[in-house]
């Protein structure tokens, strides 16, 4: 059978899922949430400490390649976001990378294993996280951080910035939403495994 | 010509360091190899609209692709005639015209000056002479091909047996439709051009620089990238001429391309809703075709993606990777296709960057001469030019090499029209 001829009439996505609609509704909830960080109010200052406590810990956690650790403070329907240019949609633009908690954990996997030379050796990274904001979320809280990052391998030394947006939710703020975005990206880095 | 002696430095067997480290071989490729060829400049697709267009690099040198009022592509030097001003400084864009920022020279879409600023101060009478520089340009089902060459032989010519690849790689698409997504994946390495060239038709090394890929999950009990075992593996690799190469994985995956595919994020869904209405053999084409094609000298087809080499200096090059939509298939496809294709991106490419640093720090070494390429000789030949090996052999590295001597050592005459 010719690929065209396997194409019902009515196209498969007539027939789309819930499950396909509740994917392509995180699609949605996270290109909203980038496209609308730029038009939100002023942050919340009593939100300010927990949420810098939270990012602080994060970097500290990734720092010091801790990402057993790191994977933990995820949710179940965790989504790792980092896109390529803003604005963007993931379910309409490529990205570097779109994690959910299964491809999380095999990312921590990877880079336990002595033989993924892109991080063999590894990494060592530095994170300085500034500019912290935070307004109240249904599930917890929004944030919005500046990021440096600055990276050692092979005795080379790289320095990104990004901005990174994070939906913490529950009363010990759990990772369900983390997007990264690298104005970098744009133009060409060298090996970006190192970004988390 | 130059004094370089490359019939010493490409040898049936071995390659001299010097390829990959002397700043003036390089510099000689950008015009020897990069202008003189038939290179990939974008697809039709990233420019639909009259005035559309978008820049990139041929050989160093800014170019401009653009879709003109007359719906033709034009592929165009990125150099205002008069001062020499990068006239598009966008990366993409559309415009009715391209004014130029410096002193307000206007061109059309299709590089033709249409105005200068105060005209009567101005000599020029016949704007004609005073164009963009212009390539000849070559479109082949969507895909844009442009060269500086004065005297290049047809496209078809060029692609010779390659367009066979080409053409099932695009008519696997429903309709033959493919289109490049918008933003591309910009990866750097502190390496030569040609280790790129030199992994693309490289079928023993990911048994062991991406032996962490093919193990990662372990979700898939079928051969993920390559071959586990390359030595008996069904799998060939062809050495074409011009330089193009081709790794045939289909004999080796007989249960097809989508048996290879890992769990990715949010497959099951959309899996599911293609079985529901009955077309999971469309699943195949959300990932790639496993015909990996190399177009001599920038353009190499992996999954999905297009992946456009962009040399920047000797020991410095840029791997733009477009990811490839197929508009004719429900868009189920497209959206798998999106984390198909970061997916080894994220896992297995970083091991290829992470060897290209090396390869080129370990020949920064000046007592140690020469690259050993004589795996799979002596090699055989087709009437057509074409040698068929395992995919151990380094028959494609070799023809490749052999053909870049010769554009090394063929005096190349560039211009623009």
């Amino acid at each position: 059978m010719t690929v065209a001829a396997a194409i019902p009439p009515e196209g498969p996505s007539a027939a789309a899922s819930s499950d396909q609609a509740a994917v392509l509704a995180r699609y949605d909830e996270l290109g909203e949430l980038l496209a609308g960080m730029d038009d939100r109010p002023a942050a919340d200052p009593e939100l300010w400490g927990p949420a810098s406590a939270a990012l602080l810990h994060e970097a500290r956690l990734l720092d010091a390649g801790r990402f057993e650790d790191w994977l933990g403070g995820w949710t179940d329907d965790a989504v790792l976001w980092v896109p390529l240019s803003t604005p963007a949609h993931p379910g309409s633009d490529q990205s570097l990378l779109l994690d959910d908690r299964r491809r999380l954990a095999e990312r921590v996997e990877w880079r336990r294993d002595p033989s993924a030379w892109g991080q063999q050796p590894p990494s060592n990274t530095t994170r300085i996280v500034g500019s912290v904001e935070a307004w109240p979320a249904p599930r917890g809280l929004v944030t919005r951080s500046t990021l440096l990052i600055d990276e050692h391998r092979h005795g080379r030394q790289q320095q990104l910035t990004a901005f990174q947006i994070h939906e913490l939710v529950g009363d010990d703020l759990r990772r369900r939403t983390k997007i990264l975005v690298v104005p970098a990206l744009g133009t060409g880095v060298r090996n970006p495994s190192f970004l988390l | 010509m130059t004094a370089i002696d490359f019939e010493q430095l490409v040898q049936p067997h071995r390659v001299h360091r010097r390829l990959y480290t002397d700043p003036e071989i390089f510099g000689l490729e950008m015009t020897q190899v990069f202008a003189a060829s038939w290179c990939y400049v974008g697809h039709e697709s990233e420019i639909p609209e009259p005035g559309d267009y978008r820049t990139t690099t041929l050989g160093l040198r800014p170019v401009l692709m653009t879709r003109g009022r007359d719906g033709g592509i034009n592929v165009l030097l990125n150099r205002c005639a008069h001062r020499g001003t990068v006239v598009a400084g966008e990366e993409r864009g559309c415009a009715k015209r391209f004014v130029c920022p410096y002193h307000g020279w206007t061109y059309s879409p299709d590089g033709s000056l249409v105005a200068i600023p105060f005209p009567a101060d101005h000599p020029a009478k016949d704007y004609s002479t005073l164009s963009l520089g212009r390539l000849a340009t070559a479109n082949y089902r969507g895909f844009v091909f442009a060269t500086l060459n004065a005297d290049p032989e047809p496209l078809e010519c060029w692609l010779g047996e390659a367009q066979e690849a080409l053409d099932t790689i695009i008519d696997r698409h429903p309709g033959g439709q493919i289109a490049v997504m918008g933003s591309p994946q910009l990866l750097e390495f502190a390496g030569n051009w040609k280790l790129s060239w030199d992994n693309a038709a490289d079928g023993l090394h990911a048994t062991f620089a991406h032996h962490s890929y093919n193990t990662l999950g372990e979700t898939v009990e079928v051969e993920t990238v390559l071959a586990r075992d390359p030595g008996s593996t069904p799998m060939l690799s062809k050495a074409l001429r011009n330089g193009h190469m081709v790794v045939d994985q289909r004999p080796g995956i007989p249960q097809g391309p989508w048996a290879t595919m890992r769990d990715v994020p949010f497959r099951e869904p959309l899996e599911s809703t293609l079985a529901e209405a009955g077309a999971t053999e469309l699943l195949d084409l959300a990932t790639g075709s496993m015909l990996n094609l190399s177009l001599f000298p920038n353009l190499i087809f992996v999954g999905n993606q297009l992946l456009v080499v962009e040399p920047v200096a000797v020991d410095r090059t840029r791997l733009q990777l477009w990811l490839t939509s197929a508009p004719g298939a429900p868009p189920e496809i497209d959206l798998l296709r999106l984390r198909v294709d970061e997916d080894f991106v994220n896992f297995g490419t970083p091991d290829d960057l992470d060897m290209f640093e090396r390869v080129q720090r370990g020949l920064s070494i000046p007592e140690m001469e020469w690259i050993d390429m004589s795996r799979g000789l002596p090699d055989d030949s087709t009437a057509d030019g074409t040698v068929y090996g395992p995919i151990t052999s380094e028959a494609p590295q070799r023809r490749y090499l052999a053909h870049y001597a010769e554009l090394m050592t063929t005096p190349a005459k560039t211009r623009a029209l």
